[in-house]
């Protein structure tokens, strides 16, 4: 088969509607942040008009663009420039090849494998000196930045399918960071689902290619959604729902594959993702939610990552959370916490990553609260770098809550 | 007090037939000047499809005009490389379109020697995937595409490197006779109202659709049709080839890719006034219902503007109830003084874009012969200077898009843009549509008076994409006035007039995404800048 990807023509012919308004300038985190990138008009629709059934033009810029997908979120035509910047970004790499430590951050599925295995080595070299100024000068990954820890007791190796036969039943998406980072926040989801008297199943999976996207390995990305999509559609059609626990998967499985696949399949598994609080939000509208959860009196700042405002449905974790007797969860409403999943270990991406990531910190700063709550694990890498509060995903608070009620009832 | 300027011949008209003569003449050493009234190519040169027959479409009806084009287009190909794009055609047959016609046309085409190919259907599709799928036929033939715009540029810088002059936005008012002979012209300026007497011993009519009222003003007869057509500019380039379809020539049958975008038409209805550039809604609607047989998906596809443009089609016997199609596009070459017995009047009209240079040819042929001047026409053979350069820009701090543009456009003004883009406001995309920075804007300017958004666009593309100027129009005013190339008055006044003009041309277009464009850039100009509504504020 010919090059398919890069023959958009058929693929995405949004870019026609756009208006130049420059909503998605206005509204771009990077652009506020840094000249160096041309902006989501710019890179999207309007080059794309520029070499659609011509001569391709490869504008190294597109580099910066993260994907986050606020762009996508204020265009007044849905216009869909993230799809056209992804595809703007597989056409530089396509061009250029992608560098070693490009290669290697994209792989977040194989390096939590490998890193996790061998955990406790793995975490101890990441903070030493030495060791990442090398990584510096070898990688380009700056030698200040932290790295989320490895689990050697990965999600993978703790967890068994348990069929129980519930009238809803969860097909969950774990993603790499609750599998090998944070085996704890997917074993929190499995207890509030059970607390909900749901089972779940963990169905094969692979890495959700939001990392290839954004590195431009846009082939790879189409193989791990075609491996997703046929894995995944298998269980819905049994009657289950897809549930993940990462923003960034759920945004793949929602709508980037609808672009990148583009497939009937594609279509059919995205109507049935849910975000996990946006789906405990959708049992507790239909009355099917368990509510008796302790009291938690807690001060807290939630941080609303931006793979989940691309999502378009509302703040489900603040919904949820504020359900929990005396809980005090305040917005931080500081935008872009400037991580941007592997954007932020780039050592020439660093000062920007930096600079994003400043409002978010004075937030965190200014409510001192007792700690920080999001459902991203690469925007708690960024608060862990930059604020010196605790943070907690919604699905460990939830669990903490549902346990301390259980404990209370049979004291 | 009266000016008085004296030179061998005074051409009349700037367009491409009036370009095309003063360029031949400056290259056979005869001293010339051509007077516009407006700006070079504000009429029919700048108003066409931009298409370089290959003679085909004229095969059947009209094989005289059909062989000129095609000699024509192999010239051009050679001569003027940096304002053609050797797109190629395709002459496509669909359900419906007359059999024999396509047995008479290759016949045709065989008999005249222009090459013609069949091409297999399913690489037509895979070549142009908006080609109507039921499609019968097509053949590849060697159409091309012009850029108008540059064209015109071009032919008159290399004239007037050749000691030819021009002078633009002057009005003839008068046609100086002496007994029975021309002896000049008398021409208004119409930014200073300074008006100057042109003495000159050969005076020539190249004014196109306004032919008609130079004879007048000379008192001699003469009958132009003025055929007014419709065309319409898609926001994005679609095709890669010119894409006619093969029956007899009517309306709404040719696509031609342009530069970023694909201009569709045309149609033809004859008008009196020349300065008729109206549009209808009606007469565009029709043509598109025309072209979803070649482009199924013409209705979902976004259109940006439409325009029109008179050709001016020369009637021998001057007869009325003429459509306009079957008229012969072969050009008139008229010695007033043969036939209406005033010397040194000479009219050019008729002809099409593509036989510009040989339009000129014959007319400077004429000339010669009249001053008895052997001297043959070198506008075969002279190559004009490539538009496309290499190599160049890479210093500059410029988007590639940018640099991709100025690549193809700068020609030799490659090391003046280089320069100017060395400093920050020079690299400054003005308009994002098309890519132009301050750089290409700021040369455009005239250096004395004159600042007009119009003007610019017809040497830069400014404000030619799918948002008409919203954005750049005012970006180009403001960094004139920053910069103290335009005062704040001639600037309020082009921007409401470079508005006015583009907000037409998107008007008859306004249905879907253009009308939200029509709608968000009257707000901008009129609630976020203030400017009145069209009329009230103009001085």
């Amino acid at each position: 088969m010919p090059d398919q990807m890069f023959d958009m023509t058929m693929l995405d012919d949004s870019y026609e509607k756009c208006l130049k308004c420059n909503a998605c300038v206005a509204s771009c985190p990077v652009t506020g942040a840094t000249l160096d990138f041309g902006g989501p008009k710019h890179m999207g629709p309007e080059l794309k008009r520029l070499v659609d059934n011509q001569q391709s033009i490869d504008d190294e810029r597109i580099e910066f663009c993260t994907l986050c997908g606020n762009c996508d979120l204020s265009c007044p035509e849905n216009v869909h420039i993230s799809t056209l910047t992804a595809f703007a970004k597989a056409l530089h790499t396509e061009k250029n090849g992608s560098n070693f430590r490009d290669f290697v951050l994209s792989n977040a599925e194989l390096v939590g494998k490998m890193a996790s295995a061998f955990a406790p080595v793995t975490n101890a070299a990441m903070k030493m000196k030495p060791m990442r100024k090398v990584m510096e000068k070898v990688m380009k990954i700056p030698e200040g930045r932290k790295f989320p820890k490895y689990r050697f007791k990965n999600f993978n190796l703790t967890f068994k399918n348990k069929v129980t036969g519930s009238k809803r039943k969860v097909a969950y998406f774990v993603g790499c960071y609750a599998m090998y980072n944070a085996p704890n926040v997917a074993e929190s989801f499995v207890k509030v689902m059970n607390y909900n008297g749901i089972e779940v199943v963990k169905p094969r999976q692979k890495c959700c290619g939001v990392p290839m996207l954004a590195n431009g390995r846009m082939k790879q990305a189409r193989k791990n959604a075609k491996f997703n999509i046929e894995s995944l559609l298998e269980y819905v059609r049994k009657g289950y729902d897809v549930v993940t626990t990462c923003t960034s998967c759920g945004l793949a499985l929602k709508k980037e594959y609808l672009s990148i696949d583009g497939s009937p399949e594609a279509k059919e598994l995205a109507a049935h993702v849910y975000d996990a609080d946006e789906y405990l939000r959708m049992l507790y509208d239909h009355g099917e939610f368990n509510t008796h959860l302790a009291p938690i009196k807690h001060i807290v700042g939630y941080h609303a990552p931006c793979h989940m405002r691309a999502q378009g449905m509302g703040s489900p974790a603040l919904d949820i959370l504020e359900l929990i007797p005396g809980f005090d969860i305040y917005d931080l409403g500081a935008g872009c916490c400037g991580q941007c999943g592997t954007f932020g270990f780039k050592k020439e991406k660093y000062a920007v990553s930096m600079k994003l990531g400043r409002t978010m910190a004075e937030s965190v700063k200014n409510l001192d609260a007792d700690y920080t709550v999001t459902e991203c694990g690469m925007c708690k890498n960024q608060l862990d770098q930059l604020t010196d509060k605790e943070v907690r995903h919604p699905m460990q608070i939830l669990a903490e809550s549902y346990e301390h009620a259980r404990h209370l009832q049979t004291v | 007090m009266e000016k008085a300027l004296e030179t061998e011949v005074a051409v009349i008209g700037g367009g491409i037939t009036g370009a095309g003569i003063l360029r031949d003449l400056a290259l056979r050493g005869i001293r010339a000047i051509l007077v516009e009234q407006g700006d070079l190519g504000h009429g029919t040169s700048t108003r066409n499809h931009g298409l370089l027959h290959s003679g085909c479409r004229y095969a059947v009806r009209d094989p005289e005009a059909a062989i000129e084009s095609y000699h024509e287009n192999l010239i051009l190909k050679k001569t003027i490389p940096g304002s053609i794009e050797k797109t190629g055609g395709l002459f496509v047959k669909v359900p419906g379109d007359d059999d024999a016609y396509v047995d008479k046309w290759l016949a045709s085409c065989h008999k005249l020697g222009i090459p013609v190919e069949e091409v297999p259907l399913s690489q037509v599709f895979r070549e142009e995937p908006y080609l109507n799928k039921k499609a019968e036929a097509a053949y590849r033939v060697p159409d091309g595409a012009i850029d108008d715009f540059t064209l015109l540029i071009d032919v008159i810088n290399d004239a007037v490197a050749h000691g030819a002059k021009t002078l633009t936005y002057h009005e003839v008012t008068e046609v100086l006779t002496e007994q029975d002979h021309v002896t000049g012209i008398h021409v208004r300026d119409r930014h200073s109202g300074e008006e100057t007497d042109i003495h000159a011993q050969i005076v020539i009519n190249a004014a196109g659709p306004w032919g008609m009222n130079i004879a007048r003003m000379a008192g001699v007869p003469l009958k132009i049709l003025n055929n007014k057509g419709m065309l319409v500019v898609f926001s994005h380039r679609f095709n890669k080839h010119v894409i006619n379809r093969l029956r007899m020539p009517g309306d709404g049958d040719i696509f031609v890719p342009a530069h970023d975008v694909t201009i569709f038409g045309t149609t033809g209805k004859n008008t009196d006034d020349p300065n008729d550039f109206s549009l209808d809604r009606k007469e565009m609607e029709d043509m598109l219902a025309v072209g979803e047989a070649l482009i199924p998906s013409i209705h979902r596809m976004r259109l940006i503007r439409a325009y029109s443009g008179s050709r001016p089609l020369y009637q021998k016997n001057g007869g009325h109830g003429s459509n306009g199609r079957d008229v012969t596009r072969g050009m008139a070459l008229i010695d007033h003084g043969e036939r209406d017995g005033l010397n040194g009047l000479i009219t050019i009209t008729g002809g099409k874009l593509t036989t510009f240079r040989l339009m000129a040819e014959k007319t400077v042929d004429l000339v010669c012969q009249k001053l008895d001047v052997h001297s043959p026409c070198r506008t075969r053979e002279e190559v004009l200077p490539d538009r496309r350069v290499s190599d160049s820009f890479s210093k500059a701090n410029l988007a590639p898009a940018a640099r991709h543009k100025l690549m193809s456009w700068a020609g030799v003004r490659a090391p003046k843009f280089d320069a100017a883009l060395q400093n920050e406001e020079g690299s400054q995309v003005v308009c994002e549509c098309e890519q132009i920075t301050w750089a290409e804007i700021e040369t455009a300017i005239p250096n004395k008076g004159g600042f007009d958004l119009g003007d610019i666009r017809r040497r830069t593309r400014l404000g030619m994409g799918p948002c008409q100027g919203t954005f750049c129009n005012f970006r180009a005013a403001a960094l004139a006035v920053e910069q103290g190339r335009a005062d704040i008055k001639e600037a309020n006044c082009a921007l409401l007039g470079g508005i006015t003009e583009r907000q037409k041309g998107m008007g008859v277009v306004a249905i879907g995404e253009t009308a939200k464009q029509l709608q968000m850039m009257q707000t901008l100009y009129q609630v976020s800048l203030g400017f009145k509504k069209e009329g009230n504020q103009h001085v």
